[in-house]
């Protein structure tokens, strides 16, 4: 890991101290010795003049007696290497003559002797040789090769520290590194042996012979090992942090640790690693907990007769896979935690605790209020099958459900319409029969709403019969481009990932249609590139890019061909160096979209990656300061988020940075910062983010307080978050008159109470290990649209709000048994710790507190099971677990 | 239709009886809302309406409203069975309900956005707010003051474009005009309004309030302004025709003061009444209360010509309240004239003043006898609202019976006592009767440290109940208890004109 293997060795050894102590006195070995002589015990001095005897006789011309002087020095120099709490004392008193014994040495004839001597030089080196002689190692190569392991630990390190550096030196110079790899070999089975895996990993990185690995791990260290590279993966380079995760996932596969391994495989996204992890494991219901996995993971995978040979088997993992049973274990959920009674917008307003502060016209409609009030509850209710505004009236009388969405007005009642889908979410079932009236309206807007209600209710739910597809495929070349935007932003919900080559047959040909108004074309655009997010579809990057090309000089100008790019971006979401050729491409583009492309495509090919030089370039970018305002720059700064939300360091980072942007970026920048702040710290409040947010959201400049204000809602969505409630509660009566701002404000409120708290935004899941690649295209999709919040958001196509759903995920633990029922066991939940590069078995969460599932967890927590009897099939307890009984548990009399 | 459908559905199926083994079935599984139907079988040889027909005898949803997924689509009509590649046993999926279809309603709500101005601000709650044209806030604050008070609305719409009296000069009647004007847009608009007329009739009535400094107007007291502007609305709003009584200025805002100054020297004692617009609160050491600050104002010291000493003397004028207002303007004196430093300085100490004010022990004893019934009778209906409450608390019993009854005594009494006061017919002709207790409905604020400089601000409490804090063009919803903050004893806005609207009771 460490670029330095000096330094390496230095932090290793626990007490740099020392050594800088032990170097000190070597360079005026004299004066120091003699006061030294003064205050030795006579215990001491006894073993000093001993070792200077041995030293003498060490020269002497008789072999018999040199024998005995060295390997009396050796024995010791052994019996007090093995702790190096403190410099040893044989070695304190041994390096005046250190010197002496090597100009002897190079006098010596070749023999066993000379070799003898050699390995005590070696030892002797470890604290006397002069920075970058490796002189350490070189004795070794000319040593006996003996047990490395017999001269202690710090021996050992020392070595590995300088094969590193010879190593590299050799590398350049193309000479041969046999013999290091030799005792590469030698050292890495001894730390592996004696619970130093990240040393043994860090010395094989260094010598890129990662493979060995293998051979020397076991059942007892494999799973540090495998932690180690995992996570020393994020902070590697290029192609090697491919073959590291390819080295562990060999290794979990060896010890069968599937969910593992599968884990691996899908961080790598390699489908092929995951077929085998199916083709390997014979157990029926270890499959079932990969099943749920993939389910998470928002992959569609088909399995196939070598996966899993029985029919009907295949049929239930096939189902599992499509999240059949999403609803029924979220509704589990909500039950236990008791929040199944729907929630009114009245209630998330809390108005009353502002008394005196609000308006008090609640005689006359506001569009823009019930607008909000649409979403409020259909972001609350999320998923619960039943709230207070759309589906509570037409129960009790036919005219009442239609109250609500008539008291939207015009594009409004698409939102109003389509929030039956978030209402009803992932219960296909129920939300297609309660959509189905509203396809037979003869408002427009009203059939666009059901198309879209109609994705978002298939939204990552997979289904034999396809009826997303059938009910939207009639209406995409309707006349009315609301209708058509509804089925095209419909199916790009619903087949968010899934690659599917007849919704590509049937989008692309819009993108070509000369008479397509732009507004289809760029919600189009971002269909496919959900679809086919992260596919690298060279058909489909083709169709945008000339869909791109075939717009006017005025359509460049208008905020929703940035939304172009977009969909060709999401096509490399993540796919880093894939990009490159479409990049090249996007060069060739009119000026206007030209730069705004190369960022959006940039941002999305490196999101997740963590590419710190990705996140300078973007820095680069916002640090120009330009006369008029250029859109571009507001992708970078989401950028900056996208790269760096990889993993913590990072993101720490990059708010940092993202604070200096504030100072001095100019309106363009500062509008996009509470966006990616957003970004980076999705449904996790962190106080700081939060507070930083909470100053913006007052700023001058509207559009700024805009982002701020939704930011709030997208760091706190999901939390039920009291104190971002309470700010947002406070700004609805400082922004009551801005109808605008307090539009945005409802919105944060919506997130913040979004699915009653039970829900996360955030892409990240297995313990912030793997990303969700459709959860990540839909709120980078949001993001954009929030860039520019006049026309789109504020505008006539606020279901842009929508996207959330592709992101929108239960944050819990629902432990099933072995028929898939929800079966409630004890655990403990707490805060994780990170337990890398740790021996033993350490703490996993500190601060937790016991319940029983199902449980919420929050951002950075961790379960444990905190029982013996049932046995977890995923080494991460997050969303459905199977536990398998504990044959060997015994019940407590 | 949907009895026809179902007859000839019928009619089908008794022919699938006489020759079923004659066609091809396939049997599939029919997935419906949560309902799963595990065998339907469809004649391939039938259009898909017929099998639509067997869903419907199933479902109850007509025909035409299915719609069932298959490969490639939704089953149509006229789709050709072979095509579709059915296989037996295989899941189809059913969209549809029976429900009614939504229709819009046939009269659509009236959204906030899409209503003229002037009926948005009945939405809002409040009126407009008035922009700074430099230095104005003392004038803004003063008019949003004025503003609150409906009489005055009133009686300016009456005020005639035109006709002006003699006796008025022309620059009065431009400024009653433009304070009309202000008036009614500031009732029209939600949007702040600039105030650009008004302002440059006000100065031309009033030079000193045109004065420059540096270039630009100067900040200038609002107790000036206001008092300013009162009198020159007392002056035009007179009706020619009848007698100065009525004069709807000092109707509304006309404080009947009865002075008895006497000198302490001579014995000298004579007696005075006067009409002011303002009562003053006088700032001493002593005063933490606008009660003691009013008591201390209506009583002072004055030195003038004693004819019986034959010089000056110092004569003690003790004032007592002898005829009431509508609105009761009170006045904190916290500028006084600092001559080291050539400025207005300000008193900034903290003066309480109530939500609700009693200034029974300021009147003279005439009026206090008036006022005595009224106040009976409010004491009364607050007696009997918590009344009311006891006796929902406490299940009738004999007890309290008898209290019910003793309680009826003294009421009536008062009833007869009220007629008595009728009679008299005193102060107002009108039903609605003074009690001298008033209630805070709107206060102008000074945040500074002299007259000349600071902010003005003005907080009038609307009809709906709720506070509007006016600063400038910005309107601020506040909270009733913030209001009593504005106290002083700090460097936060404080209170400097107060206006108290007469809570009256029906006769």
């Amino acid at each position: 890991m460490d670029p330095e293997p000096n330094n390496n060795t230095a932090s290793g050894s626990g007490n740099p101290k020392d050594e800088s102590a032990l170097k000190a006195p070597s360079k005026d070995p004299k004066k120091k010795d003699d006061k030294k002589d003064e205050d030795l015990s006579e215990e001491d001095l006894a073993l000093k003049q001993q070792l200077e005897l041995y030293v003498e006789r060490a020269q002497d011309a008789d072999q018999g007696l040199q024998k005995v002087a060295l390997e009396s020095m050796r024995q010791e120099i052994r019996t007090s290497t093995s702790s190096m709490t403190s410099v040893p004392k044989p070695l304190k008193f041994l390096r005046p003559h250190y010197g002496t014994l090597k100009s002897y040495y190079e006098t010596m004839p070749d023999s066993d002797l000379k070799k003898l001597l050699a390995d005590i030089l070696s030892v002797l080196a470890l604290t006397m040789s002069a920075e970058g002689d490796r002189e350490s190692l070189k004795y070794r190569l000319l040593g006996s090769e003996g047990d490395i392991g017999s001269w202690g630990h710090e021996y050992v390190r020392n070595l590995a520290g300088e094969i590193a550096q010879e190593y590299s030196k050799r590398v350049n110079e193309e000479s041969t590194v046999d013999d290091l790899i030799e005792l590469v070999e030698q050292i890495v089975a001894f730390h592996m042996k004696h619970n130093a895996e990240p040393e043994a990993v860090d010395l094989l990185m260094e010598v890129e012979f990662l493979d060995l690995l293998v051979k020397h791990v076991d059942k007892a260290n494999y799973k540090r090992t495998c932690l180690y590279l995992t996570s020393s993966a994020r902070y590697l380079p290029g192609p090697d942090d491919m073959s590291v995760l390819d080295i562990a996932y060999t290794i979990y596969k060896q010890f069968e640790e599937y969910p593992s391994a599968l884990q691996i495989a899908l961080y790598l996204d390699n489908m092929q690693h995951v077929k085998q992890v199916f083709t390997s494991c014979p157990d029926l219901l270890r499959k079932k907990q990969f099943c749920y996995i993939l389910a998470r993971q928002g992959l569609s995978f088909e399995l196939d007769e070598e996966m899993c040979a029985d029919d009907e088997d295949r049929e239930a993992l096939q189902e599992i896979i499509n999240n059949t049973k999403l609803s029924e274990g979220y509704l589990t959920l909500a039950r236990d935690i008791e929040v199944m009674e729907p929630k009114s917008p009245e209630d998330i307003y809390k108005a009353h605790l502002l008394d005196g502060r609000t308006s008090a016209g609640a005689s006359v409609d506001s569009a823009r209020q019930n607008l909000s009030a649409t979403f409020v509850n259909a972001f609350v209710n999320a998923g619960f099958g039943q709230d207070k505004l759309m589906t509570v009236a037409s129960e009790a009388s036919g005219g009442g459900s239609s109250n609500w969405l008539f008291k939207n007005k015009d594009h409004g009642k698409a939102s109003a319409a389509a929030s039956l889908g978030m209402i009803d979410l992932w219960d296909v079932d129920t939300g297609l029969a309660q959509l189905d009236k509203y396809f037979h309206s003869n408002d427009n807007h009203v059939i666009a709403g059901a198309l879209l209600g109609v994705g978002i209710v298939n939204c990552g739910i997979k289904n034999d019969c396809d009826p997303a597809l059938a009910l939207l495929a009639d209406y995409l070349d309707k006349e009315d481009s609301s209708i058509r935007i509804g089925a095209i932003t419909g199916l790009g919900f619903a087949y968010a990932g899934t690659q599917n080559e007849q919704i590509r047959d049937k989008l692309t040909p819009i993108l070509g249609d000369p008479k397509a108004p732009l507004d289809v074309i760029a919600f189009t655009a971002i269909a496919l590139g959900l679809v086919y997010v992260g596919s690298c579809n060279e058909e489909v990057a083709q169709a945008i890019i000339f869909a791109l090309m075939d717009r006017s000089e005025s359509d460049l100008g208008e905020p929703l061909t940035r939304l172009l790019p977009l969909g060709l971006g999401l096509l490399y979401l993540g796919k880093q160096d894939s990009v490159e050729a479409t990049a090249e491409v996007s060069k060739t583009f009119n000026e206007k979209i030209r730069k705004y492309c190369d960022m959006t495509l940039l941002s999305c090919a490196y999101a997740g990656t963590g590419n710190v030089l990705k996140v300078q370039h973007f820095l680069g970018q916002c640090a120009q300061h330009f006369e008029k305002g250029e859109t571009f720059q507001g992708p970078a700064v989401l950028g900056i988020a996208m790269v760096a939300m990889a993993e913590e360091l990072g993101l720490d980072m990059a708010i940092r940075s993202l604070e200096h942007l504030l100072q001095y970026g100019e309106q363009n920048i500062r509008k996009a910062v509470p966006l990616a702040l957003g970004l980076l710290c999705i449904s996790n409040p962190k106080v700081h983010v939060m507070d930083t947010l909470s100053r913006l959201s007052h700023d001058a400049d509207t559009e700024v307080a805009m982002s701020a204000v939704i930011s709030l809602g997208l760091i706190g969505a999901g939390t039920n978050n009291a104190r971002i409630a309470g700010m947002l509660r406070n700004l609805s009566s400082y922004y009551y008159k801005e109808a605008s701002l307090l539009f945005c404000v409802r919105i944060a409120q919506g997130f913040v109470h979004m699915g009653k708290g039970l829900l996360t935004l955030a892409p990240y899941h297995s313990e912030r290990f793997l990303l969700s690649p459709t959860a990540l295209a839909g709120l980078v999709v949001l993001l954009h649209a929030c860039l520019d919040m006049k026309t789109i958001i504020l505008g006539k196509y606020h279901y842009v709000l929508y996207f959330v759903v592709l992101a929108m995920q239960p944050r819990m633990l629902l432990t099933v048994d072995e028929n898939l029922k929800p079966l409630s066991v004890p655990v403990r939940v707490g805060q994780a710790v990170d337990v890398v590069g740790q021996a033993g078995r350490p703490k996993t969460i500190t601060g937790f507190q016991t319940h029983s599932t199902p449980v919420l967890l929050a951002a950075g927590d961790r379960a444990e099971l905190a029982t013996e009897k049932y046995i977890p099939l995923s080494p991460i307890l997050e969303g459905f677990v199977i536990l398998k009984e504990n044959p060997d548990y015994r019940e407590e009399a | 239709m949907l009895l026809t459908t179902h007859l000839w559905f019928k009619f089908l199926l008794r022919r699938y009886a006489f020759d079923c083994h004659s066609y091809v079935l396939i049997t599939v599984s029919v997935k419906w809302q949560k309902e799963l139907y595990p065998a339907v079988e469809i004649d391939t040889t039938q259009p898909p309406y017929v099998f639509k027909c067997q869903l419907y005898d199933l479902t109850g949803v007509p025909p035409e409203r299915q719609k069932i997924m298959v490969k490639g689509g939704i089953l149509k009509d006229d789709s050709d069975w072979s095509k579709l590649g059915l296989k037996e046993g295989q899941k189809l999926m059913m969209v549809g309900t029976a429900d009614e279809i939504v229709k819009a309603p046939e009269k659509g709500p009236v959204f906030m956005e899409d209503l003229p101005e002037e009926e948005q601000v009945v939405a809002v709650g409040h009126s407009a707010g008035l922009f700074n044209l430099g230095n104005t806030c003392y004038m803004n604050s003063t008019m949003q003051c004025l503003h609150s008070v409906p009489e005055l609305k009133s009686a300016l719409i009456e005020y005639p474009q035109s006709g002006r009296s003699n006796d008025l000069d022309q620059s009065s009647h431009l400024l009653t005009v433009a304070t009309r004007d202000l008036f009614s847009e500031l009732d029209k608009n939600v949007k702040p309004v600039a105030p650009m007329q008004f302002w440059m009739v006000l100065r031309k009535k009033y030079p000193q309030f045109g004065q420059l400094h540096n270039g630009s107007f100067m900040q200038q007291d609002a107790e000036e302004c206001w008092t300013q502007i009162l009198y020159t609305l007392s002056q035009s709003l007179k009706s020619p025709s009848t007698s100065a009584n009525l004069d709807k200025v000092k109707e509304l805002f006309g404080v009947n003061l009865v002075s008895r100054v006497h000198c302490a020297e001579s014995g000298e004692e004579s007696i005075e009444t006067e009409t002011v617009y303002s009562l003053k609160c006088h700032i001493s050491h002593e005063v933490n209360h606008l009660h003691e600050g009013l008591k201390h104002g209506l009583k002072s010291e004055l030195e003038k010509a004693s004819p019986s000493l034959g010089r000056s003397a110092v004569y003690l004028k003790d004032s007592h309240i002898n005829g009431l207002p509508k609105y009761l303007t009170i006045q904190f004196v916290r500028f006084f004239w600092k001559r080291e430093s050539n400025q207005k300085a300000k008193i900034l100490r903290k003066v309480d003043y109530p939500l609700e004010l009693d200034i029974f022990d300021l009147c003279s004893d005439d009026l206090r006898k008036t006022l005595e019934a009224p106040r009976q009778m409010l004491r009364d209906e607050d007696g009997r609202k918590a009344g009311l409450k006891l006796k929902e608390k406490v299940p009738a019993s004999g007890d309290n019976d008898v209290k019910m009854s003793d309680a009826e005594g003294p009421s009536n009494g008062s009833g007869e006592s009220s007629k008595a006061a009728l009679v008299e017919g005193v102060g107002s002709d009108k039903n609605a009767q003074l009690t001298g207790v008033y209630d805070l409905v709107a206060v102008l604020t000074h945040k500074g440290r002299s007259a000349d400089s600071g902010h003005y601000v003005a907080w009038v409490k609307q009809e709906n109940g709720k506070w509007i804090q006016f600063d400038d063009d910005n309107p601020i919803p506040q909270r009733e208890e913030d209001i009593t903050k504005l106290s002083g004893g700090g460097d936060w806005h404080m209170a400097y004109i107060c206006m108290y609207k007469a809570r009256t009771i029906p006769m």
